[in-house]
């Protein structure tokens, strides 16, 4: 070899050893700059046996229905959540996904909870319909219980002859906790089950 | 006289009556304002406390035992608000000064915890980035006065050589 050659060899090995004794604070420098990857929030709805199946369908007055309604958190950090569980007839609105806007039916109860970046949060729910009638062609569900906690919605739903029966919804919208404006923001998510209320 | 008498003892009794519907209803009102305030107060340590476990969080902390005392707090919360929805403000002001507690409870471990974090962080930053750029400059010195060292010696020995005088077997 040649001496033109040797400071080659000099100079790629002096190279090689900077770049490894400047790695420490390299990946220090990533990892303070780096964005985690995607992040996002999971919801879900099980039925009553933990399976995604056998959900409540046809449903009658007085009688107790179970669902498991789930969140996992991908955001890269500690979120606080909150699940708003709705209830509605077919006319009435559900969430707008594509203007991320949240229903404007009033809820009927709320579940707020602190989920760890990677864990999940599960509840069993449990729901009941009281004061359900028959009035001509629509029904009139009086009351909704989730959790034994009762509440008043004075909802009717037409009969749908095409899919013959009354339909009902109940659903659960998703809102993030947002620290910049300290407030709940919807967070474009929801699940829900259709009802076919079958007796009154 | 005894008319009078009997005049008096009713409007006395009408007024202890109406004072005492009065005074009920003060206090009613009283104890719903205290109880609007008691939940407004709690929420916000559940934020507050939320904010510093996310900054806990953020410098690396192991944050699991405070979330769930956090969602402990929520669930006060919830308690609270449901029972001034149902307008039982005594049980509204206990569960909301429950919260509260364990809001600012949660909030002060996550303060510690970051002061721990940021004291051995900084130390730790302090230390990597210092060895790393001193093992940088370390190693360029080194190089160049390597190179140097190689390139005499290389020149000396190059210059010791003999030239060698090639017979000319063409002859």
């Amino acid at each position: 070899m040649n001496l033109d050659e040797y400071r080659t060899v000099f100079v790629a090995g002096s190279l090689v050893l900077m770049l490894i004794a400047a790695t420490p604070t390299v990946s220090l420098i990533m990892v303070v700059s780096s964005g985690g990857g995607e992040r996002f929030s999971e919801l879900w709805l099980l039925g009553p046996n933990h399976m995604a199946e056998d959900y409540p369908f046809n449903v009658g007055v007085n009688e107790t229905y179970r669902v498991f309604a789930g969140v996992g958190n991908h955001m890269g950090s500690s979120s606080y959540y909150l699940v708003y569980a709705k209830f509605r007839n077919q006319t009435q609105p559900v969430p707008d996904v594509m203007a991320s806007e949240p229903s404007s039916l009033p809820s009927l109860c709320e579940f707020r909870f602190f989920v760890a970046d990677g864990e999940t949060w599960e509840s069993l729910l449990t729901f009941a319909f009281q004061n359900v009638s028959l009035q001509g062609d629509s029904v009139l569900v009086g009351n909704v219980s989730i959790n034994d906690a009762t509440f008043s919605v004075n909802s009717y739903s037409m009969w749908d002859s095409e899919n013959q029966g009354f339909y009902y919804q109940l659903f659960f919208e998703l809102w993030l906790y947002d620290i910049t404006s300290r407030s709940f923001q919807y967070h474009n998510r929801f699940v829900g089950i259709w009802l076919n209320m079958t007796s009154f | 006289m005894a008319k009078s008498a009997s005049k008096l003892l009713v409007l006395l009794i009408i007024l202890a009556f109406s004072a005492s519907i009065f005074t009920t209803g003060i206090l009613a009102s009283n104890s719903e304002d205290t109880a609007a305030t008691s939940i407004e107060r709690a929420e916000n340590a559940l934020v507050s406390a939320y904010q510093a476990v996310l900054e806990a969080e953020r410098v690396g902390m192991d944050v699991a035992a405070l979330l769930t005392r956090l969602n402990e707090a929520g669930e006060s919360l919830i308690k609270a608000q449901v029972a001034f929805t149902l307008r039982d403000f005594d049980e509204a002001i206990r569960s909301a000064d429950l919260c509260y507690e364990v809001g600012e409870d949660v909030k002060s471990q996550a303060e510690e915890l970051l002061l721990v974090a940021y004291s051995s962080s900084v130390m730790g930053n302090w230390l990597t980035v210092t060895g790393s750029l001193a093992s940088v400059i370390v190693i360029v010195f080194g190089s160049f006065w390597g190179w140097h060292v190689f390139k005499r010696r290389y020149i000396r020995r190059v210059l010791k050589k003999k030239p060698e005088v090639a017979k000319d077997e063409s002859r």
